[in-house]
């Protein structure tokens, strides 16, 4: 019987239920029966009892205790926010994780995993979830249309996944710090970015761009990058540069298309 | 007899100055901004005097820097309700291109809109002309009375106002004096917001949240809102969910990070905020008193 979608305190409920039972003198299979647990599940906590007393029946809370979570020290956050502000390593888009990674146990000497570096981006607002771009394709809305009138031309031509990127920039509201959040896509929905403390010009803009068509020319295939959060199309340089590109196909999402997040 | 909301109240009060002035004065105009305060101001109106039209002409002083959604929405307005819809700009302003950029917001705002007043007041002459100014948006404001006097250079005495006890309006003037009447002086910006959202009153879409093109200025987010808005060197406006608690020249209002984009939620949003909408307009934070200044000088 499977018994993971109960909470901690109703599994205790019953633990202690069949370990009466089982003081009563019903049956293991019985019990089990009775209790909805199973029968190695009423076995453990009768031996819990025995052993321990009805204190050993309740199994332990699950998961870290609020406040034992591991938390970055002040120093090492600091690292971060710094690399963040600064020039991305050479040829990226931005930081990935990974990235961000390597950098501290290179530069610093500290370990810290690329899922550890996540969970700091998901407590500081800046992780940001890829949009489900495909999913548009049968919709039958505003968001659909655009999907297979601007996107879907463009993506069905590229084979790689590694050509289709999709991006952006935000003002993320944080209480310590100004941060303007440039974020890319990319296979996988792994995720890049840079953050200013004013908003991004049309060099960091063109930037990350160069840094996308970089990765691609290894293998000579055109990138598209689907992008939102910025008038790019005001910005002469930024129009200019477009104009030159062969191999970088630039979509910009329009106002109130509801994929910001 | 059943007791008036307090909405019942201030409409009736409204309704009772916009009849007092058309029963006192000779040739009133209403002075028509395309704000949110000019929509309830015009229903009220209309309201006051139904079934006929309002008998007094709107005005509007136009600057040539109002956001494009304005003009739109005030030339659809004008032919919709079928009032006399007058519209000055100050030829002076024109010939000279004054602008908020190369002349400054306190030039601009000189010329085009208190110097603009003041032409066209002269040039149909008004004696009365209704305003949609409410003690709660700025200071000088609040002192203001209801009927608020004016010389015949269209200046104002703060020291000099007549007292509106028991709501009994005195209007007699000298021959070359004039009138600035403010009916929703009492209201505030959340009664307001309550009005349009119990009658339903047509508003500028800018009023509610947007995704739309944005660049900071001195930590106020300026829409950029046609090609004439110069760019700094290898600026790119950032599209922001933002919408405008107050209008007037685009360049000189700021807007403010927003997803209230129906009336109930910038309701909602009215009640947790706690400062002014005229903290937006550039032209309010020029200099100390500068509101003040401004309105002794014939400002609006």
């Amino acid at each position: 019987m499977n018994i993971k979608h109960l909470s901690p305190e109703k599994l205790n409920e019953r633990r202690m239920q069949a370990v009466k039972l089982r003081l009563d003198g019903v049956t293991v299979a019985l019990a089990s029966q009775q209790t909805g647990l199973s029968a190695p599940t009423v076995s453990a906590a009768w031996k819990s009892f025995r052993e321990g007393g009805w204190s050993a029946v309740p199994v332990r809370p699950r998961g870290r205790l609020k406040g034992q979570a591991n938390v970055l020290d002040t120093a090492t956050q600091q690292r971060l926010w710094e690399a963040l502000y600064a020039h991305p390593p050479a040829e990226q888009p931005g930081w990935s994780s990974a990235d961000l990674a390597a950098f501290l146990r290179n530069e610093h000497g500290v370990e810290l995993t690329q899922r550890g570096i996540e969970h700091w981006w998901e407590s500081e607002g800046l992780k940001h979830e890829p949009w489900p771009l495909s999913a548009l394709a049968k919709q039958r809305s505003q968001r659909g249309r655009w999907y297979r009138q601007a996107v879907a031309p463009r993506f069905d031509r590229l084979e790689e996944a590694n050509q289709r990127w999709q991006g952006g920039v935000r003002r993320v509201v944080h209480p310590q710090r100004p941060v303007y959040q440039l974020y890319l896509h990319g296979p996988r929905g792994r995720m890049w970015m840079r953050c200013f403390k004013r908003p991004p010009v049309a060099d960091d803009y063109l930037t990350a761009m160069q840094a996308l068509i970089g990765k691609s020319e290894e293998s000579n295939r055109p990138v598209a990058l689907v992008f939102h959060g910025a008038w790019l199309s005001a910005s002469p340089q930024v129009t200019a540069w477009l104009s030159q590109q062969t191999m970088f196909w630039l979509v910009p999402v329009p106002a109130d298309m509801g994929l910001a997040s | 007899m059943t007791s008036l909301t307090h909405l019942q109240r201030l409409e009736a009060e409204s309704i009772q100055i916009m009849r007092e002035v058309v029963a006192e004065t000779e040739n009133p105009v209403m002075l028509y901004s395309v704000g949110k305060d000019s929509a309830v101001m015009l229903h009220l109106a209309r309201k006051a005097f139904a079934p006929s039209p309002p008998p007094f002409p709107l005005l509007h002083v136009d600057t040539r820097w109002k956001f494009r959604a304005m003009y739109d929405f005030r030339d659809n307005m004008a032919e919709e309700i079928g009032m006399d819809l007058l519209v000055h700009i100050n030829p002076e302003g024109i010939e000279k291109d004054i602008n908020p950029f190369t002349h400054g917001s306190a030039i601009h705002t000189d010329v085009m809109k208190t110097e603009g007043l003041k032409q066209a007041l002269d040039k149909y002459g008004f004696d009365a002309a209704f305003g949609g100014a409410r003690r709660d948006e700025e200071k000088s404001r609040a002192k203001e009375r209801i009927f608020s006097f004016r010389t015949a250079q269209h200046r104002w005495d703060p020291k000099n106002q007549r007292p509106e006890l028991w709501k009994l309006y005195n209007t007699r003037k000298n021959g070359k004096e004039s009138i600035r009447v403010f009916p929703i002086s009492n209201w505030t910006e959340l009664d307001i917001w309550q009005y349009i959202y119990l009658q339903n009153i047509p508003i500028v879409p800018l009023y509610y949240a947007a995704e739309r093109p944005v660049v900071e200025r001195d930590g106020a987010l300026i829409m950029v809102d046609d090609e004439r808005m110069p760019l700094e060197p290898g600026e790119v406006p950032m599209m922001r969910k933002v919408r405008f608690r107050t209008l007037g020249c685009y360049p000189l209002t700021g807007a403010v990070e927003s997803e209230a984009d129906t009336l109930p939620a910038i309701i909602q949003e009215m009640l947790l905020t706690k400062t002014s909408e005229r903290q937006g307009r550039v032209i309010d934070s020029d200099s100390a008193a500068s509101m003040e200044k401004k309105k002794q000088e014939g400002y609006f």
